[in-house]
């Protein structure tokens, strides 16, 4: 390069070069006299060092050559010098320098000896700042993006690499590598990264994913290639410009999310099969119905339970399987959630089951539980129990009937030694205090009877006679016996009030009942005390009937026994009415007390209540309903009245108890009546068809084949308004009387009274006189 | 230049990046030395230069190559002694072996006269460019050094590493490498100096004696001072 430096002057003319090479970018030139150990150079050398050109033309020291340079390449060049002054024939350097106007330039020096003797070092001095910028850029792209480039000309066997090239690969940083090595690291089975080489292709233009395993550590990647061919002006050979990256964390999350989605449906599998497994091996039946009931699936443990196979169970409803005698539970699928049903067995037997339903969507989800086994168990407690209540009765049978026999015992000697008594005196013909013997013997036939009744009464069998009575008029009758059944330490109270109403009851019973009330009371007072029986009006509201159980509000007459006793604690209380219940040893009592008195008081539409405690006596109260009439009326007598005489008035007996039929018509002929007789209807029909005046029909109910009440029945064709008198020993359809009875009909019970027979006879025969 | 294998070698084996910019400029006075030797020899215009310079172990070493290098390789051989010991070698693919013993030759040698002298010329060659290097190195170092004859091995980087020191772990590769410019060809190739670790040590002591030399006598020297 010339310079003229008369032109101007060297500083402007300094400055102008500068500022003209700085914008050119022009390469200064240098020469190393390595004789003088001076550096000189052009006018691009002098604007650097900021020197004239004369003294660049003159040269500088090495020492001044090296004071730009900044300071971190300072050692680099110094030692490149000094090899350059111990014989290196090649300098070749890029280094910074600190321009005199503060600017950082980049500057590649590049020289060498002209021939190994030289002392002659010619060299260029090209400033590379924009060059480094961009390949800075580039690293650090490269770098940052982790993107490697590479350049291929087709036909080569090396290509340009960049060290983020190498690095993506796992080699050395290299600027050429063999395209052999390259491709050498990618998976046989992926397409290799360059092609072109002895005609092996061309690479595509697009995004190419392959895989490599790095030479260094043998890690498997994945990476991509992507690139475009670049003709070059200057060649012939196609270029191909190219970039590669790593995509192996996007592969490893896509492999990822693949596992998770098949997981996703192992998982899914997994839930479903622990579905199916329920289906498969629950115990009960589950079933799916469509909206008419038919079953579009169920459960194997259909087949199990019932027997049936599957395809015998879908594609109908279960109707087929019901008992035909019982109401179909069809229905009861669409209207209820829960039900039982008995479904059948493929070997006829019937299993119960408990059905839940759960409709959705237009269908049933059923499922039924097998109960049979739960309610045979059920049923077989409940045997068990009544088994266990059986045997319960049976202990108290024996209780009652030690008690009976101890009673009847009594009795029976009562009644046989009067008569063995009787006898003696007739055989010796001592005929005075007959009477004596008489009367004790009837007195034991008496409570015989009574005894008899008491039982009947318990067990609700007996006919009472009900109807309003004079409850006053009873007990005072009855006060007698009463006071006889107490011993003489214990007092008596009789406090009755005088307006009581009259009441339902049976007179007989009543005595009965307020007797055993009495004797009770009289057992508690062993040491003696007080016993009182009175009587007053009660008038219950609904909410005191609550009180009572089974009763119902209205006007009641209460009986009330109490005495100054040992009371009972709650538990006895609890069980007082319980049938045979007795706190008395065997033999002295059949327990039968308060029982028949609570079934007595029952029939007659009252109640019985009891209090006590214990230490402080117990006080029983009888509540008998209020009669609907208001008039006197005469109580029925207990005691024997005058013996009716008959008026030659005729009536037919019929009996089939031989000794009861001989009684009868002893005592009718003895009344005055006439009397026609037959065993059975068949002999009585005949009298009754005959045109022979009959003014009474005495019929036994329990006859042989044609019963009294037949009988009665019959003889009411014939003859329309003929009376009739029923007499029994006991009749289960003729507990009310009322019921069974007709106008003109009444009813005997045995044993009875003579007296009372022809009292009966006489009221009937007279009723409609 | 960031080098795993050099990042594998413990601390007192690295070379800092001072010792090894003064290693690159020994190895560029060695070569430069063995070019001009060349020159004289063959009369022709050779050129030789060393960008850069490695430390790296045996495994490296033979991985660098074989990433570089797909073809066969030949080397040239030769072991050396005195302030540190080892053995020197010159690498070339096969390819470009026979290329360099034409170019030495000269384009007048028939092909069947080159491939008969294939050996020879490179045994001399490779002889003239070890000496010239690592001599220089020795020199620059104030060291004496001998060397032996030269050897032909072929093979590739592993066979050539593995074979040529023992034991393999413990021994280090001086890893150079060379660009040559023959008549306008530009060849590359590699000297890679294998050395046990004592010897590295010893070597390491010496380039620092050079530096000194050359940051404090060199430009003293000259008589000149730092431009202000």
């Amino acid at each position: 390069m010339a310079i003229n430096p008369d032109a101007e002057s060297p500083e402007s003319l300094a400055e102008r070069l500068r500022l003209t090479l700085a914008v050119s970018g022009a390469a200064g030139a240098w020469e190393w006299n390595l004789s003088t150990n001076l550096i000189s150079g052009d006018a691009r050398f002098a604007s650097m060092y900021n020197i004239s050109a004369a003294q660049a033309v003159a040269g500088i020291a090495p020492a001044t050559f090296v004071s730009i340079i900044h300071p971190h390449d300072q050692t680099r060049i110094r030692l490149a010098i000094g090899g350059v002054l111990r014989g290196a024939e090649v300098f070749s350097k890029e280094f910074r320098v600190n321009l005199a106007d503060g600017s950082l330039r980049w500057l590649h020096a590049r020289g060498r000896r002209e021939a190994a003797d030289s002392t002659h070092f010619n060299g260029v001095l090209v400033d590379v700042t924009e060059q480094k910028k961009v390949e800075e850029r580039l690293r650090v792209a490269q770098t940052a993006g982790e993107v490697g480039t590479f350049e291929y000309i087709d036909g080569f066997g090396t290509a340009t690499v960049s060290d983020q090239f190498c690095r993506l690969l796992g080699l050395h940083p290299a600027t050429d590598l063999p395209v052999r090595s390259i491709n050498a690291l990618v998976h046989p089975d992926d397409t290799p990264i360059i092609l072109g080489e002895r005609n092996s292709g061309s690479m595509s233009e697009g995004r190419v994913e392959f895989r490599i395993t790095r030479p260094d550590t043998q890690e498997v990647r994945w990476l991509t290639r992507k690139g475009e061919y670049v003709s070059d002006s200057d060649s012939k050979a196609r270029r191909y410009s190219g970039v590669i990256y790593d995509i192996t964390h996007s592969k490893l999350i896509e492999k990822k999310l693949l596992l998770l989605n098949e997981t996703l449906e192992e998982r899914v599998r997994e839930r479903t099969l622990e579905r199916d497994d329920i289906w498969r091996l629950s115990r009960d039946l589950l079933g799916i119905a469509d909206a008419r009931g038919v079953w579009t699936s169920v459960s194997p443990a259909w087949t199990r339970t019932l027997g049936w196979q599957q395809s015998e169970l879908e594609g109908r409803t279960s109707h087929w399987l019901e008992d035909p005698a019982e109401k179909s539970h069809i229905e009861e699928m669409f209207t209820k959630t829960a039900f039982l049903h008995r479904l059948r067995t493929k070997d006829g037997s019937y299993r119960s089951l408990s059905w839940t339903i759960v409709p959705k969507e237009g269908l049933f989800y059923c499922v039924a539980r097998d109960v049979t086994e739960e309610l045979e168990n059920a049923r077989s407690l409940v045997e068990a129990e009544e088994q266990l209540r059986q045997s319960h009765k049976m202990e108290a049978i024996g209780q009652l009937t030690g008690g009976i026999a101890h009673d009847f015992n009594n009795l029976l000697t009562g009644i046989t030694a009067s008569l063995s008594l009787i006898q003696r005196r007739l055989k010796s013909g001592k005929l005075e205090d007959l009477d004596n013997f008489i009367n004790a013997a009837t007195t034991s036939a008496r409570r015989a009877a009574a005894l008899t009744h008491s039982m009947l009464a318990f067990s609700r069998r007996q006919s009472l006679d009900i109807k309003g009575q004079q409850i006053n008029e009873i007990l005072v009758g009855f006060e007698d016996m009463l006071r006889r059944s107490v011993s003489e330490n214990i007092k008596l109270t009789m406090s009755l009030s005088a307006d009581v109403w009259p009441a339902l009851t049976d007179a007989n019973q009543l005595a009965n009942a307020i007797l055993n009330l009495v004797i009770n009371s009289r057992d508690a007072l062993a040491d003696g005390g007080e016993i009182s029986v009175e009587t007053f009006n009660v008038s219950l509201d609904a909410n005191a009937a609550k009180s009572f159980k089974g009763m119902h509000a209205g006007d009641y007459v209460r009986i009330c026994v109490s005495d100054t006793g040992s009371g009972m604690p709650a538990e006895v209380i609890g069980k007082a009415f319980d049938p045979f219940f007795t706190t008395k040893p065997i033999g002295q009592g059949t327990g039968l007390g308060l029982s028949m008195i609570y079934g007595f008081a029952k029939q007659c539409g009252g109640h019985v209540d009891i209090q006590s405690m214990v230490g402080r006596g117990t006080e029983v109260s009888l509540y008998l309903p209020r009669a609907a009439l208001s008039e006197k009326i005469p109580a029925t007598p207990a005691a024997a009245s005058p013996v009716s005489r008959g008026r030659t008035e005729t009536v037919l007996v019929v009996e089939d108890d031989p000794t009861v039929r001989l009684i009868i018509t002893e005592v009718l002929d003895e009344l005055g009546y006439k009397a026609i007789v037959a065993g059975d209807a068949h002999g009585a029909l005949p009298h009754l068809k005959s045109n022979q005046p009959i003014h009474l029909l005495v019929t036994d109910v329990g006859l042989p084949q044609i019963n009294g009440r037949e009988l009665a029945e019959m003889a009411r064709v014939y003859r329309p308004s003929l009376k009739v008198l029923f007499i029994t020993g006991y009749t289960e359809k003729a507990t009310i009387r009322e019921d069974f009875l007709s106008p003109g009909m009444d009813l005997l019970t045995k044993p009875f009274e003579l007296d009372a027979l022809g009292a009966k006879i006489r009221e009937l025969i007279d009723g409609d006189r | 230049m960031t080098n795993r294998s050099v990042d594998e070698i413990t601390d007192d084996r690295k070379l800092s990046d001072i010792e090894r910019d003064a290693l690159t400029e020994i190895a560029n006075i060695g070569v430069s030395r063995a070019a001009s030797s060349l020159r004289k020899m063959v009369d022709r215009q050779v050129l030789l230069s060393v960008p850069s310079v490695e430390v790296v172990t045996h495994q490296s070493a033979a991985d660098l190559i074989g990433q570089r290098e797909t073809d066969d390789l030949v080397a040239v051989t030769q072991a050396f002694s005195g302030a540190f010991d080892g053995r020197a070698l010159l690498i070339f693919p096969q390819k470009n072996g026979i290329e360099l013993t034409r170019a030495v030759l000269g384009a007048d040698v028939s092909p069947d006269q080159i491939s008969s002298m294939v050996e020879e010329a490179l045994a001399e060659t490779g002889n003239v460019i070890l000496n010239g290097c690592v001599g220089t190195m020795a020199n620059m170092l104030n060291q004496p050094l001998s060397m032996s004859l030269p050897t032909i091995k072929r093979g590739t980087g592993q066979e050539l590493f593995t074979v040529q020191c023992s034991p393999p772990e413990q021994g280090l590769v001086l890893f150079f490498f060379i660009n040559f410019a023959v008549e306008g060809r530009d060849i590359r190739g590699y000297i890679a100096m294998l050395m046990d670790v004592p010897s590295l040590a010893a070597l390491k002591v010496l380039i620092g004696e050079f530096i000194a030399r050359v940051m404090h006598d060199d430009l003293g020297n000259t008589g000149l001072t730092p431009a202000e």
